[in-house]
């Protein structure tokens, strides 16, 4: 991957992009890694994760709603899908994950898709016009077990061809893998209770 | 397929838009055939010098649709295209201005337009590797632009000889993790290197010195995707659109309170009134437009008394605003300007990089004071330390325009609706039922 970019460093980014699809979030093994790869401080790789929003830190559900509070969408209804999502999924604030693992909500900033507003995005999927009623359905489609994850519509890192040789190389589409599994993989146990609001906030 | 909300089809004023809408647009072959994809793209490789592709788009008067409105031509001219070493030309697609969703309208719609304006663009300042930064969330335009790419690829038109030219050409993408400053174009190109994304202090400009350290053209997606068409109508004809100043079309996205939401293409110089009030269908039945914002958050706000200001640069900033990323976000008499404002505000604060004191201190700084006036404990001094804030975070004390940004949400409201402010921090109340009341 590091070959790339003109310089590696540009890789950090997408090295913990791939981490985080496959680990559901970035642990500081996940993070050190990546350091050692690109031979980085593991403090630097770090400073890097905790800046950009769509890197967690923490776990998350296995389905996260990401629901724009901007005020395009605000002016059409955000906070009460704001309050519909955490009622639904049954947690108390941002960034908890539901008793079953399945589910976490975050309020975010503008998605780009304000004609369309309130919306949200639902792990790679944006949805439109949202409703309660739309809410509820995304929630139970996602709560029955016969549900596969939304695919990741692309992958996250290497372009199909060679681009310094120009070869052309047929797109190989990289299977999605598998979203985090709900329980804890070292003791079976669900255990992804956290504080609300660990991110960084404006009232601190 | 998501139902289509803004202009498309044939119009005499649609540039960008006229051929949304076709199925399978997004397809190399339909692109090509229906609406003479890539033949801007033959003409500047076979047939004209890149000086004069340039001087095309000086001619057009294009200015930058991202947000600063800079000369397009001019920027172009800027690169030494004879300099050696590499040199880039860098795509901003990393829309997150709040309330503007053009850039991914394009690219939803019309993917192969834009690879074809960066392909020419990275002719034409003798480039030959393009990067484009997207946003993260960004699923689906991401998709269609990396299907795109491939199948330009596969023609021939990035490659080592595109219409058998020695001239290699490359676009590459890489994806945004979630930060709103890397809009700004210096914070963009810390986040391509691999780094947080905070802005550089200039000089030197990016075009003698930006990615990776190498002279680099950076241009929107909306810039872009408009440069086929000049070299395909010719600058003078496109110049013939819009205001002197201000030529052409662009893309305004209008959200919030309207009947009808959408991103329409706007010839530069109609008024905010065509625009929200017939374009996007008016504020829902029963209610008045009260405020909007005419080039997304950034921009100062305009009251209702202001709908007849046209949409042309100049005309925005005699009205002390600004036509910024063309986000016009409207807002109608049942909601609170102070309320929004500290929407806003928040947003600011959040986003803040924190690499310069004023905007990393006085977003939060404000925020807090909203919070107290909103909470019914504010008063005069409140309402100072606003207007202190304000002027702390303007006037060129930060390395970009983000803490500005935020200064103007605070000065732009407090300017028209000082009456609602002081019926908060003075009165502790909120007259939005009285204006409905007497609506």
């Amino acid at each position: 991957m590091p070959a790339k970019y003109p310089q590696s460093r540009s890789a950090v980014m997408p090295a913990l992009d791939l981490a985080q699809e496959e680990i559901g979030h970035l642990t500081p093994e996940a993070m050190t890694e990546v350091a050692h790869a690109l031979q980085l401080d593991p403090g630097y790789v770090e400073g890097v994760a905790t800046f950009y929003s769509l890197f967690h830190l923490e776990p998350v559900g296995k389905h996260r709603f990401y629901v724009c509070t901007n005020l395009s969408c605000m002016l059409r209804g955000a906070n009460e899908i704001v309050d519909h999502v955490r009622q639904g999924i049954g947690v108390d604030g941002a960034g908890q994950v539901s008793s079953d693992g399945l589910f976490s909500y975050e309020e975010v900033e503008c998605l780009g898709a304000c004609e369309y507003a309130p919306m949200m995005r639902l792990d790679h999927e944006y949805h439109y016009d949202l409703t309660a009623a739309k809410i509820d359905s995304l929630i139970s489609e996602r709560r029955s077990p016969a549900t596969k994850p939304t695919p990741r519509p692309h992958p996250p890192a290497a372009p199909a061809t060679s681009p310094a040789s120009g070869e052309v190389k047929p797109p190989t589409p990289r299977p999605h893998p598998p979203a985090a599994p709900a329980t804890s993989p070292a003791s079976g146990e669900v255990k992804l209770k956290r504080a609300p609001g660990k991110k960084r906030k404006v009232d601190d | 397929m998501t139902e289509l909300r803004g202009s498309s089809g044939d119009a005499s004023h649609h540039v960008l838009t006229r051929w949304f809408g076709t199925p399978d647009l997004h397809r190399l072959e339909t692109y090509a055939s229906k609406a003479g994809g890539y033949t801007a793209l033959r003409k500047a490789m076979l047939d004209m010098a890149p000086a004069d592709i340039t001087n095309e788009v000086k001619t057009s008067g294009l200015r930058g649709r991202g947000g600063a409105g800079f000369a397009t031509g001019i920027k172009w001219s800027f690169i030494n295209r004879d300099a050696p070493g590499p040199k880039y030309v860098v795509v901003n697609a990393d829309e997150s201005e709040p309330g503007t969703a053009k850039d991914r309208y394009i690219l939803e719609n019309s993917p192969h337009m834009v690879v074809e304006g960066i392909l020419i663009a990275a002719y034409a300042v003798g480039a030959n590797q393009a990067w484009v930064y997207i946003r993260g969330e960004y699923d689906r335009p991401y998709q269609m632009l990396t299907e795109a790419i491939e199948e330009a690829r596969a023609k021939g038109y990035i490659g080592p000889k595109p219409f058998g030219k020695d001239y290699p050409l490359d676009i590459r993408l890489y994806r945004g993790h979630g930060a709103y400053i890397c809009g700004e174009e210096t914070a963009l190109l810390e986040s391509l290197e691999g780094k947080r994304a905070q802005p550089r202090s200039r000089p030197p400009f990016p075009a003698v010195k930006g990615a990776w350290g190498r002279p680099t053209l950076l241009n929107n997606v909306e810039t872009l995707a408009t440069v086929p068409a000049i070299l395909n109508m010719g600058g003078a004809e496109y110049a013939k659109l819009g205001t002197a100043k201000s030529p052409g079309t662009r893309l305004l996205t209008v959200s919030g309170n309207v009947r009808k939401p959408g991103v329409y293409e706007v010839e530069l110089g109609k008024t905010f009134r065509h625009v929200i009030m017939e374009l996007a269908g008016g504020p829902p039945e029963g209610r008045k437009v009260k405020v909007f914002w005419p080039g997304g958050s950034s921009a100062p706000v305009l009251p209702e008394s202001m709908l007849d200001t046209t949409t042309d640069m100049e005309a925005l900033a005699a009205a002390r605003s600004m036509g910024g990323s063309g986000g016009v976000i409207v807002m109608d008499d049942t909601h609170c300007v102070v309320k929004a404002a500290h929407r806003l505000l928040k947003f600011y604060a959040y986003e803040s990089c924190g690499k310069c004191t004023p905007c990393r201190v006085g977003g939060d700084w404000a925020v807090r004071t909203y919070e107290r006036i909103l909470a019914g404990q504010g008063s005069q001094v409140e309402l100072d330390i606003l207007q202190r804030v304000s002027d702390g975070l303007q006037n060129g004390r930060c390395l970009c325009g983000l803490g500005d940004s935020a200064g103007w949400v605070i000065d732009g409201t407090l300017r028209h609706f000082r009456e609602e402010y002081e019926d908060h921090a003075l009165r502790h109340e909120c007259n939005v039922g009285k204006v409905a009341a007497h609506a």
